[in-house]
């Protein structure tokens, strides 16, 4: 047979299984099987990973060759034929099954993995039938070693694939763990056994293809067939990494990944990770309740805690205009909620008093958050500004060990108060240079950019948003200088912390405060204080504490977990919730007691709330919305740093 | 037939293993020579002109090897495998033992050819009297100006570092000794990339077995063209044979390739022991196929022996007499490659473990006449489905054995003890007191 020229596109073809494939040059034989939707079995090799070969459960017959190939470390060539289903395939698969399962324990019965373990699933699907190994023979190991508070360790499960081993060389680079001895006694270990460290652990059990490492929150909570699963977004930071919710019987179990290559890249922090439980608190508001002057309660229904808001509100703008009232919502809110709330403080309440935190955050611009969080890969260079954003959006340090060992990015971590001449220095000649700063040092990003730029050099700024949706709620205009897509509010208010300042003061007379509990937590006098004298404290929320006890009027909301909608991460991708677990409250969603509240103040055409119509509404108002749709990135034009 | 003693020639002379004693008898002027008559590519041609092939047990042509090397990519390295733990096989430690500096001229030689700053002499742990022996010669040879900067004036700069290793067979591997040498564990690579390419610290790397460098100052010193003379048309040179097992003199010779192996049994070890008869020997180690007395007419030729389905190896001959159980030995061996693996692949980490166990309970004569047939499958499945050469080897000689001596192997299955050993082995001890 001669082989055809190779085309000059770059393209290599082959046949697997009869099927003619073209793909890449340099594709490795298992991604091109994947191409065409055949499927090999694997166990060391991971999509995230460089191969190792060592599971040889991905052999396939290759033309020509004498011996079977790994396809997970086989480049493709051109004119390559390739058989995954034939016979000498067929008995290695179960040969290496059989060799995998040797010395196993088989505790598949109260193993976490049971029901999501590759090992059950390619043995029942390739594997033998039985084992012609004695079962007095097996190797053994000590069970459920713990090797930090997060992660436990099965020994015997363990089939050695050296994912875990390659995770800490590749992916995080902290080398945290080894294999000791050798042959069948080969055990994964930590260094010393001392324990792991890494704010990354998390993801050991989910890259383990067996049940060897397993998460210590999760163990023997559920079986995977009885989870429900529900896609979401991990809210405690602004990356807004992928997952999915995992519960059983209303409750939370997990977070486990969602591979979003350019958001998350598959990997979650555990901060992030292990949140998952906290969201099945009981300490919970339930039920409206309004409070008169002499500091009685009444349960009331929700329609009538609006009307009482409502009622409330109009008395102390009848007498002092819209500006006497402040509202706040918080990176807690999603989208639609900040710009329903939004809308009410501009144009219902007539107020132009309004933000989402007490941190003043002026004059934001687009060029703030160019940079993508994938587009880190192809910066020659990138700054970092302190330490601030790996600690505050962790999985970005991932992202920037990807791009340095990977990509070969620059890296450069500074001092938050480096000169900017300095950096330039250290950065040299750059095609594309990527700032990276937290919130808080906005205007030192700012005179580093400009100082990089120019002379062939562009430059992009991410900034790391404080706050889940921090991204979101900027966008949507909570902000007293701007308006939903940084349009600037006219007039512009005061900011966060102006306006509980002027309640303590009395200018500001009543608030509106809409899932701000977090962003209030822990700053006792002033908000005690502006609590105290305001004389309208109209609180939306979840948890009891101190808004809940001022509130003269409580209306309970859902948390992350309990809502449709959605969130912006802080590179602008616009990403959907949805409700994993069942709401705690009867009251209906914010965003209906947003327009009730809207309509009992005497407002028209708002609508019932709903949140299709509310989503609708917004991406007219704010068209990069409408071309991020559901899961791309909002984008404005900005003008070259 | 001329007789062809090269590299344990002056073996035995006093003083050998000094730098002065040495170059008494002609040593280190292989070294003065290569630096005058050859440029480092006009060597590298002479080395495969003369049709060297490595020592080490694959066989492969030194020249070849030497030439893959990517020109203009420095620095680059050369390790010397002195990782020698192949069952049977002690020619190395025989040849670092007896004649020390003719191994390290030959890693300078080969060092001036490839152009190396740096070269390794990894050396197995076990020997650890050799390589203090090595130490102190490469001591010894820098402090005459072989190693170092500029050697004997000819601007060429290497240094020569001896490293022991911690006792692991797969460490004679080429990538998994890299990997030692850089200080990780002792475990094979993922090839593509070979050596040549990305070796030692990623560098284009050459590894040479302790034999094979050990010829070149002889190849400098007579030319490529005069060793190509000796031995036969694939296989040139001689070879430091390790002969052992139940033979009247075991011990290192070296002959030239080519003379039949009866000529080394029979005329260098003394024949078989106790005047019993030969039942089988293994002629490179212990990773290789069985052969049968009718194989003693083969030549020493490593083309002619792996058609008769085994191969030459590195070099060991281990003779078994008539008193040897075949399951025995297999066990045995086995077990070296069950103790041995590293654990990295799968079919060799658990198949060694698999069949050691079946071969326990073969030799104890408790397996049943079926688990042969399991046996067989599980050598099958390891063989050539391993990441290295090490699991493949693990089965080459027990598969051997049992389509030789498959009576042998049946009469195991149930007999509640080694018949074997229970009767003919001791019928033979009797007879012969």
């Amino acid at each position: 047979m001669t082989a055809a020229p190779p085309p000059g596109d770059g393209q290599v073809g082959l046949v697997i299984d009869g099927r003619e494939v073209r793909v890449p040059k340099g594709t490795l034989l298992l991604d091109a099987a994947s191409e065409v939707g055949i499927h090999i079995p694997i166990y060391c090799a991971h999509p995230k990973m460089d191969p190792v070969a060592v599971c040889r459960m991905c052999l396939v017959q290759v033309e020509k060759l004498p011996k079977l190939q790994p396809a997970c470390a086989t480049v493709v060539s051109e004119g390559m034929v390739v058989d995954t289903q034939s016979d000498a395939t067929a008995k290695a698969r179960e040969g290496m099954l059989e060799f995998l399962l040797l010395n196993h324990p088989l505790d598949c019965p109260v193993c976490d993995r049971g029901g999501e373990c590759d090992l059950q699933d390619f043995a029942f699907r390739y594997g033998p039938d039985t084992s012609r190994f004695p079962i007095t023979e097996k190797v053994h190991f000590d069970k459920a070693v713990p090797l930090s508070d997060k992660i436990e360790l099965d020994q015997e499960r363990c089939i050695l694939c050296w994912r875990c081993v390659r995770y800490y060389d590749e992916i995080t680079g902290e080398k945290e763990i080894v294999l000791q001895q050798r042959g069948v006694h080969t055990a994964v270990a930590t260094f010393d056994g001392q324990p792991l460290r890494s704010d990354y652990q998390g993801n050991l059990p989910e890259i383990c293809p067996v049940g060897a490492l397993t998460h210590r929150q999760y163990r023997f909570k559920a079986r995977p067939w009885d989870l429900i699963r529900t896609k979401g977004v991990c809210p405690e930071c602004s990356y807004g990494c992928n997952v999915f919710v995992d519960s059983r019987d209303f409750e939370v179990k997990r977070f486990a990944s969602r591979d979003n290559p350019m958001v998350d890249d598959m990997w979650l922090c555990d901060r992030g990770r292990y949140s998952a439980t906290s969201w099945n608190s009981t300490s919970r508001l339930r039920r409206p309740l309004v409070r008169d002057a002499a500091g009685g309660v009444r349960d009331v229904g929700v329609a009538d805690a609006v009307k009482e808001a409502a009622r409330r509100l109009l008395a102390v703008s009848e007498r002092g205009g819209g500006e006497v009232i402040g509202v706040l919502g918080s990176p807690d809110c999603t989208n639609e909620e900040a710009w329903l709330l939004q809308r009410l403080a501009r144009e219902v309440l007539r107020t132009p008093h309004i933000d989402h935190q007490l941190a003043e955050m002026l004059r934001l611009g687009p060029a703030e958050h160019a940079l993508g969080i994938a587009e880190i890969e192809s910066c020659t260079a990138v700054v970092v500004l302190g330490p601030e954003p790996e600690v505050n959006a962790p999985v970005l340090t991932l992202r920037l060990h990807k791009a340095a060992t990977k990509r070969g990015v620059a890296v450069h971590r500074v001092a938050a108060n480096a000169e900017p001449r300095d950096i330039t220095a250290r950065v040299g000649d750059a095609r594309l240079v990527g700032v990276v700063a937290d919130e808080t040092n906005r205007a030192r990003a700012a005179a580093v950019a400009s100082a990089l730029a120019g002379g062939g050099t562009a430059v992009k700024r991410m900034t790391v948003t404080r706050g889940g949706n921090g991204r979101g709620v900027k966008d949507m205009g909570l902000l007293p200088d701007l308006a939903p897509g940084y349009r600037p509010a006219v007039p512009a208010g005061m900011g966060g912390r102006a306006i509980l300042e002027s309640a303590t003061s009395g200018s500001i007379q009543a608030l509106l405060l809409l899932h701000a509990g977090g962003v209030l937590a822990g700053l006792g006098a002033l908000v005690e204080s502006a609590l105290r004298i305001a004389k309208v404290v109209v609180v939306i929320d979840t948890k009891p504490g101190v808004l809940a006890d001022a509130a003269t009027v409580l209306i309970p909301g859902h948390s992350l977990m309990e809502k449709q909608g959605s969130v912006t991460n802080l590179e602008g991708r616009v990403q959907r919730i949805r409700a994993a677990l069942p709401p705690a409250t009867s009251v209906p969603s914010e965003l209906r007691v947003l327009s009730m509240l809207a309509g009992a103040l005497g407002a028209e055409g708002w609508g019932s709330g709903d949140l299709m119509e509310v989503h609708r509404a917004l991406a007219a108002d704010v068209p990069a919305y409408a071309a991020a749709g559901n899961g791309g990135r909002a984008r404005w034009e900005v003008a070259a740093a | 037939m001329a007789e062809y003693k090269l590299l344990t020639q002056h073996i035995g002379a006093d003083g050998l293993q000094t730098r002065a004693g040495y170059e008494r008898l002609g040593g280190y002027q292989g070294l003065r020579e290569v630096f005058r008559r050859f440029t480092p590519e006009q060597f590298i041609e002479q080395v495969k002109l003369s049709g060297l092939r490595g020592r080490g047990g694959a066989g492969f042509p030194t020249g070849t090897k030497w030439s893959f090397l990517p020109k203009d990519v420095f620095p680059r390295y050369l390790c010397c495998n002195a990782d020698e733990s192949e069952p049977a096989c002690f020619k190395d430690r025989y040849l670092i033992d007896e004649n020390p500096h003719q191994l390290i001229e030959g890693v300078l030689i080969a060092a001036y050819a490839l152009q190396v700053h740096h070269a390794f002499i990894y050396i197995r742990g076990e020997y650890h009297d050799q390589r203090l022996l090595l130490e102190r010669c490469v001591e010894e040879a820098g402090g005459a100006g072989y190693i170092g900067r500029n050697i004997l004036g000819s601007g060429f700069d290497c240094e020569v570092i001896v490293h022991g290793g911690a006792g692991a067979y797969i460490c004679g591997e080429e990538t998994a000794l890299i990997d030692s040498l850089e200080g990780y564990r002792g475990q094979p690579r993922l090839k593509p990339p070979f050596p040549a390419l990305k070796g030692l610290y990623g560098k284009p790397t050459v590894v040479n077995n302790v034999e094979t460098l050990s010829n070149l100052p002889h190849i400098v010193l007579r030319g490529g063209d005069w060793f190509k003379g000796i031995g036969t048309e694939r296989s040139t040179g001689t070879r430091v044979w390790c002969v052992s097992g139940h033979i009247e003199r075991p011990g290192c010779y070296e002959m030239e390739n080519g003379r039949p192996i009866r000529e080394l049994l029979e005329e260098e070890a003394g024949g078989v022991w106790q005047g019993r008869r030969l039942k089988a020997f293994q002629p490179g180690g212990g990773s290789m196929q069985v052969l049968l007395p009718e194989h003693l007419d083969l030549p020493l030729d490593m083309d002619a022996v792996m058609k008769a389905g085994s191969s030459l190896g590195a070099g060991a001959m281990m003779f078994m007499d008539e008193t040897t159980c075949m399951v025995n030995v297999s066990m045995r061996l086995v077990d070296f490659y069950h103790h041995e693996s590293c654990g990295k692949c799968v079919p060799c980490r658990e198949g060694t473990y698999f069949e050691s166990d079946l071969m326990h309970r073969l030799e104890a004569g408790t397996c049943k006449p079926e688990e042969l047939a399991t046996l067989s499958d599980i050598c099958d499945n390891m063989n050539g489905k391993c990441f290295c050469p090490l699991g493949d080897t693990a089965t080459w000689f027990v598969m051997s054995a049992y389509q030789a001596f498959r009576e042998e192997f049946e009469a195991h299955c149930g007999a509640g003890g080694c018949p074997v050993r229970g009767g003919a082995r001791t019928a033979a001890l009797v007879g012969a007191s």
